[in-house]
């Protein structure tokens, strides 16, 4: 039998003849959609992301910046600032864009693989905090390609809670170990959105609120978003090494009530 | 269908500045190659599409970080398959089952069969039937060489490999694709599979 058999000649040949003929679907016409969704301005956006992808980088970086931070708290307010905003929340970096690239309102949420809390818990290197404000999820999502896992709950639109077009949920909590990928979450915030310092249950956090802005993930040493999307209003900060954010329509003081059930 | 590297060079250096027009050059250059890198990974017509749309914002917005002077077309082809198995995973719409049933009936509709080609479309349909059965991995370093006609460095950049195991890797795929195909699959008569 094995005479009979293609070489390997023989069957790169048959496939070089089978791609001219492959049976594709007609090519969609992409580049109206792409344009569409870009903005004209220069594609050099994020900042600082190689730095926080090497962690020995990222050591000796901070090591320079907290050896200048006393210096500079006292020379310029505007420095103090910006050092205050690079280890507000771990995992997270937020920037002021102007103007903010326009994306498609519905792009894929890309949260993992859908599961339950407790196999979540599995997987997480954290212990998942489920608000008692809303109760059980009506979806679990984790994904594990982020170091130390990424739990995302998901609670569908109900009474007092009302849609967000850019999740198609009412509200959208992630939580993930930002004290392990610090370069992980990018937010940039356009001119017609509030960006606001804030404490939540006594630790450091933002609340983004008004327009929507532009929520960027990355894994690891990979050069490209896994996520990138734009978002509604968000609590976003971090307790005891985990981050967690709360995506929804919903006001300032009803996100902190959800939050208040969480660590 | 696509560009010269060096037309590549200019068009990416004048994206990377905010030259929206010079991005929709690079889209429309290798929006078919980027579909069809995409249909290979998810096999769904829409997903593709998503898929490499998705693709086409994510690499403008990661031009920033585009090694000046590399070649555009494999650093694409990276971003469209990542995002394609994203599609696929976060979908969740396919079983390996249905998956397999699909992959069987885009074989059945591979050609149609004129009874003087019926030969070379079986052939050709337990090909691409047999594709869809093997690992992304194999199915896209087949399609980069033989369908797509890729350089072993442009391979190695798109599958984000060391360039010295691209051959080896070649080889192993052609294998697998080989012990997957049925026993008595032999080349129809001539020694082609044009129908």
């Amino acid at each position: 039998m094995a005479e009979s058999r293609l070489t390997n000649t023989e069957l790169e040949r048959a496939l070089r003849e089978l791609g001219s003929r492959y049976p594709y679907p007609p090519t969609p016409n992409l580049a109206v959609a792409v344009r569409r969704r870009i903005v004209a301005r220069p594609v050099a956006p994020v900042r600082g992301l190689t730095l926080w992808r090497d962690p020995r980088r990222l050591a000796l970086a901070a090591a320079v910046v907290l050896v200048l931070a006393g210096a500079a708290a006292l020379i310029s307010p505007t420095t103090r600032d910006a050092i205050a905003h690079f280890f507000h929340v771990r995992g997270v970096i937020v920037s002021r864009v102007s103007p903010l690239p326009s994306l498609s309102p519905v792009t894929p949420l890309n949260l993992g693989r859908r599961t339950t809390v407790a196999d979540a818990q599995s997987a997480a290197s954290f212990t998942i905090g489920v608000p008692a404000e809303l109760g059980a999820p009506d979806a679990v999502y984790v994904d594990s390609e982020v170091p130390g896992g990424e739990v995302a709950l998901a609670y569908t639109p109900r009474a007092g809670i009302p849609l967000v077009k850019q999740t198609g949920l009412g509200v959208l909590i992630t939580e993930f170990r930002g004290d392990l990928v610090p370069g992980f979450l990018t937010k940039e915030v356009g001119p017609s959105t509030t960006l606001e310092e804030t404490s939540v249950n006594g630790d450091p956090g933002w609340w983004v609120a008004g327009e929507p802005h532009l929520v960027i993930t990355r894994i690891g040493d990979t050069d490209y978003p896994v996520t990138l999307r734009m978002a509604a209003n968000t609590l976003i900060w971090e307790h005891g090494g985990v981050t967690y954010r709360i995506e929804s329509s919903l006001s300032k003081a009803e996100a902190f009530r959800i939050a208040a059930g969480l660590p | 269908m696509e560009g010269r590297p060096l037309d590549d060079l200019a068009l990416v250096e004048r994206a990377r500045t905010g030259d929206v027009n010079a991005y929709e050059a690079l889209v429309q250059q290798y929006q078919q190659l980027a579909y069809r890198v995409a249909y290979q990974v998810t096999g769904d017509a829409a997903d593709a599409e998503d898929a490499a749309q998705e693709a086409f914002v994510n690499a403008y917005y990661a031009l920033g970080r585009f090694r000046p002077g590399a070649p555009f077309k494999p650093w694409l082809c990276r971003i469209v398959a990542n995002e394609a198995r994203n599609r696929r995973m976060a979908a969740h719409r396919r079983t390996a089952l249905a998956e397999r049933a699909h992959w069987a009936q885009v074989s059945g509709e591979a050609a149609p069969s004129p009874e003087a080609a019926a030969e070379a479309d079986e052939f050709r349909a337990t090909l691409v039937k047999t594709l869809g059965a093997l690992r992304d991995d194999d199915r896209l370093i087949l399609s980069y060489r033989l369908f797509f006609d890729f350089s072993e460095a442009d391979m190695a950049e798109a599958l984000k490999v060391p360039k010295g195991t691209v051959k080896s890797r070649l080889s192993r795929a052609l294998t697998r694709l080989r012990d997957a195909l049925p026993a008595d699959f032999q080349l129809s008569s001539g020694g082609t599979i044009g129908g």
